[in-house]
C-alpha cells in the first residue's frame, strides 16, 4: 500500500480537477481568508485537509484581528515516477503579524511611554497561541520560533495577574477572619490574642487559610477530590499484584 | 522458666517438676520464615516454556537456560518486523552486549516542538560525547536475542501456542498446545513465561486481567537523500492537540527512512487524524517522500491487576511494562525477562525443584518492583502533569530547554537509575517548572476566553 504521503488528496488523476473547481486558479491570488479556507475544506472532503480543528478555523473569522494570513501555494516537487507529489493548491495558512519577526516578537514595536508594554506582548502571544491551535502550522526549519513566556519579566507576569488575585484572596481570608474571631469571642470569651495561644484556634486558622487559597469555586471541591484519586490511581494499579495475596485464589 | 526446666529435666528434682501439662513454649526468635522446601525432582531438570520469543521472551529463555532448566522458546514467526520506534537506552547494549554493528543510528541530538512550534534541542549541548540513542531494527535486535538464547541452551520452536492447561495440582504440569506446520502438539512443562507482547495469550489463560492500552501508529517514509540528511543522527518529537491529545508524535529516523507516527489513549478512533495532524506539521520536511509501510499497534499503559499466578509469570509488553510518558518498553521488558528467568532459576537451586507462586512473587515481583516502581510513577506524573493540554506542552517544551532538565532526563533515560542532581539546582528546577507551568496556564487561560 504506498500513499503517497505528501498528498492528502486523490490519486493524481483527479486532483487536477478537484481544486481548480473551487479555487481560482492563480493560487497567489490573496481571498478572504474565511472563503478560502471553506472552500479549500471542502475540495478535499474525504481526505482531510488537515486536522478537523482547521475546522474552526473557518468559523473563527474575527476580522478584527490584525493577523494577516497569505495564501501560499504549498511547495511541491514533482516527481515524476509516480511519487505523487502535492502540486495542488491548498491553503496553508501562516501566522502573520507586522510585530513577529524572526520567530519573536519584536520588543521594539511594543513600547509604551518609552518602556516595553508587556501587558501588550502577552496579549500578542495569546493570540498567536489560539491562532495556531485552531490552525496548526507546518514547522520549518529556516523560520524556527524562538519566544517563549520567560522572556516576559516576572514582574510583569505579578503585576497583572497575581497581585488582583491575592487581592481578591486577601480580603476574602481578611473577611472570614474577622468574622470567625467575633464569633469565637462572643462564644468563647476568649480575645484575639488568647485565641492565637489555643493549639484548636491556630488548626482552625490553618483550615480557614487553607480554605481560602485552594477552593475559590464551587467546582474546586470536586476537582481536589479528583485530583487525590489521580495522584493514586497508577500506584493503585501496581499493587493489584499484591492484593491478590488476601483473597483465596492461592494454588 | 519452663524452658530451661525443659532445657534440664535431669537436674530438677522431682518434686520441683510441675504435674499439670504445659502448654510448650517455644523460643520465638523475631524473625521467623518457615519455608517448605519443596520437592526434589526425581532424576531429571525442571522444564521451562516461555511464550513469545521477542526480547523479553529471548532474555528469559537465555536466563533459564544458562541457569540449568530446561526451556522451550515458542515464536510464531520468526521473521516479522514488529511496529515499533526502535529506541534503546544506552546502559542496554552493556548490560545486554549488544553488539555495535547491530545498531543502524546514533540518534545525537532530538528536537522537542510545543504546539506554537516553539523548537527545543535536546542534546547539541547535554549529551557527552559518548553517548547517543542507539536505534536499531527489530527484527534484527529480536533475531540476535533469540539465537543467543538459543546458543544458551534452549529450544527454539517456531509454532504458535493455541492453549494452556493448568494443572489443578501444584506439582502437575501445564500443558502447551502449539500448532506447527498445520500440525497440533503439546509440551509438558513445569513453569510458564508469559512474553507473548499486549495482545497475550497466556495473560488471557491464567485470567491475568485487563488493561488500557495506547494505540500507536506509524507510517515508515523513504525520503529524498536530501531530506534524509536532515534526519541523519536526529529525532523529534511534537506535542500538542493536533497531533495527539494525550501522548506525542514522533519522527525517528531509521536504517534508510524515517517513521512518522503518533499515539493516544483515549481517542483511538480518531488516530487517523492525528496521523494527518503529524505529517501536516513535518510536511516541509518530509516533502516528497514515499510512505513503504503503515503500521499500528497497542501499547499497555499499566501492568496487568494479576503478574503471576500459581508457576507463570508475566514479563514484558504481556504484563503491562510500558513507561508512560515516553512509552519505552523495550529495555523493560528484557530487563524483567531476565530478572523472571534468573528469579526462576534462583528459586529452585538451578532447577533441582519445583517452586510455587509464592517464590514467583518474591524472587521476581518484589524485585522488580523495588527496583523500577518509582521511575514508573515518575514519569506517569510526568504524563499528567504535562501532556494535559496545550498550555502543559507549552510549558514542558520551555522547562526542557534548561540545560540541566536535559541533562537529569538523559542520565535517567540513558542509564536507568535516578539521576543524582545537585540540591541547588533541582531547586532552581522545580521553581522554573511550576514558574513555566503558571505562565502558560495563565496564557492558556486568556486563549479560551478569547474563543468566539
Amino acid at each position: 500500500m504506498s500513499i503517497s504521503m505528501a498528498s492528502f488528496s486523490p490519486p493524481p488523476t483527479s486532483f487536477s480537477v478537484k481544486p481548480h473547481f473551487t479555487h481560482k486558479p492563480t493560487p497567489f491570488f490573496r481571498l478572504k481568508r474565511p472563503f478560502l479556507l471553506l472552500s479549500s475544506l471542502k475540495s478535499l472532503p474525504d481526505n482531510g485537509a488537515g486536522v478537523s480543528a482547521s475546522l474552526a478555523a473557518a468559523e473563527d473569522p474575527s476580522p478584527k484581528q490584525k493577523d494577516l494570513v497569505l495564501e501560499k501555494a504549498m511547495e511541491g516537487s514533482a516527481g515524476p515516477n509516480g511519487v505523487a507529489t502535492s502540486t495542488e493548491v491548498e491553503a496553508l495558512s501562516k501566522f502573520e503579524d507586522p510585530r513577529w519577526i524572526g520567530g519573536t516578537w519584536d520588543l521594539k514595536q511594543f513600547q509604551k511611554n518609552g518602556s516595553t508594554d508587556w501587558d501588550a506582548v502577552i496579549d500578542a502571544e495569546v493570540r498567536r497561541r489560539k491562532w495556531l491551535q485552531d490552525n496548526p502550522e507546518t514547522t520549518s526549519n529556516d523560520d524556527p520560533v524562538v519566544f517563549d513566556t520567560s522572556i516576559i519579566p516576572w514582574w510583569a507576569w505579578m503585576k497583572r495577574f497575581h497581585l488582583p488575585e491575592a487581592e481578591l484572596l486577601n480580603g476574602r481570608a481578611a473577611m472570614i477572619g474577622f468574622f470567625m474571631a467575633y464569633l469565637v469571642d462572643s462564644l468563647t470569651g476568649l480575645g484575639l490574642v488568647d485565641q492565637m495561644g489555643n493549639f484548636f484556634c491556630k488548626t482552625l486558622l490553618f483550615v480557614a487559610v487553607v480554605g481560602v487559597l485552594l477552593i475559590r469555586k464551587n467546582e474546586d471541591l470536586d476537582n481536589i477530590k479528583q485530583l487525590i484519586e489521580e495522584t493514586t490511581f497508577y500506584d493503585k494499579q501496581w499493587q493489584a499484584t499484591w492484593l491478590d495475596d488476601t483473597s483465596s485464589n492461592n494454588n | 522458666m519452663a524452658a530451661s526446666l525443659l532445657q534440664n529435666p535431669l537436674k530438677t528434682p522431682f518434686s520441683e517438676l510441675s504435674i499439670k501439662k504445659q502448654k510448650p513454649c517455644f523460643l520465638k526468635p523475631r524473625h521467623l520464615t518457615i519455608t517448605a522446601t519443596h520437592p526434589q525432582l526425581q532424576g531429571r531438570k525442571l522444564r521451562a516454556a516461555v511464550i513469545g520469543g521477542g526480547p523479553a521472551g529471548s532474555s528469559a529463555a537465555e536466563a533459564l537456560a544458562s541457569g540449568g532448566i530446561e526451556t522451550f522458546l515458542f515464536e510464531r514467526s520468526p521473521s516479522t518486523a514488529k511496529p515499533c520506534g526502535g529506541a534503546i537506552p544506552l546502559c542496554m547494549i552493556d548490560e545486554f552486549s549488544i553488539p555495535l554493528h547491530l545498531i543502524d543510528r546514533h540518534v545525537t541530538k532530538m528536537k522537542i516542538i510545543s504546539p506554537s512550534n516553539l523548537t527545543v534541542d535536546f542534546g547539541s549541548k547535554s549529551l557527552r560525547a559518548h553517548e547517543f540513542i542507539p536505534m536499531l531494527r527489530r527484527e534484527v535486535l529480536d533475531s540476535f536475542l533469540r539465537t543467543r538464547a538459543q546458543s544458551a541452551g534452549a529450544q527454539l520452536i517456531p509454532s504458535l501456542v493455541t492453549h494452556l492447561e493448568i494443572p489443578s495440582s501444584p506439582f502437575s504440569p501445564y500443558i502447551v498446545h502449539h500448532t506447527i506446520n498445520n500440525s497440533r502438539k503439546t509440551l509438558a512443562v513445569d513453569l510458564i513465561i508469559g512474553a507473548d507482547g499486549a495482545n497475550s495469550k497466556v495473560a488471557k489463560f491464567i485470567k491475568a486481567g485487563n488493561y488500557t492500552c495506547a494505540i500507536a501508529f506509524q507510517e515508515r517514509i523513504r525520503l529524498p537523500d536530501e531530506k534524509m540528511e536532515y534526519y541523519q543522527n536526529l529525532a523529534e518529537m511534537y506535542v500538542g492537540d493536533d497531533v495527539s491529545p494525550d501522548f506525542y508524535a514522533w519522527v525517528f529516523p531509521k536504517c534508510d527512512h524515517v517513521a512518522v507516527g503518533t499515539g493516544t489513549v483515549c481517542a483511538k478512533q480518531d488516530i487517523k487524524l492525528y496521523q494527518r495532524g503529524i505529517k501536516e506539521r513535518v510536511k516541509n520536511k518530509i516533502n516528497g517522500g514515499k510512505v513503504i509501510k503503515v503500521e499500528a499497534h497497542p501499547i499497555p499503559e499499566h501492568p496487568r491487576p494479576i503478574r503471576v499466578r500459581g508457576r507463570v509469570a508475566l514479563v514484558g509488553d504481556a504484563a503491562g511494562y510500558v513507561t508512560k510518558c515516553s512509552g519505552e518498553g523495550i529495555y523493560f521488558a528484557a530487563k524483567s525477562g531476565r530478572m523472571c528467568g534468573e528469579a526462576m532459576v534462583r528459586a529452585s537451586d538451578g532447577g533441582e525443584s519445583m517452586i510455587s507462586e509464592d517464590d514467583l512473587k518474591r524472587e521476581y515481583l518484589l524485585e522488580w518492583d523495588e527496583k523500577y516502581l518509582s521511575t514508573f510513577r515518575f514519569l506517569d506524573l510526568l504524563q499528567r502533569v504535562f501532556y494535559g493540554s496545550n498550555a502543559a506542552r507549552e510549558a514542558l517544551v520551555e522547562v526542557c530547554g534548561s540545560e540541566y532538565v536535559q541533562r537529569m532526563t538523559f542520565d535517567s533515560y540513558l542509564y536507568k537509575k535516578l539521576a543524582k542532581g545537585d540540591r541547588l539546582e533541582d531547586l532552581k528546577m522545580v521553581l522554573g517548572t511550576i514558574g513555566s507551568l503558571m505562565r502558560c496556564k495563565i496564557v492558556g487561560r486568556h486563549m479560551e476566553a478569547l474563543k468566539l
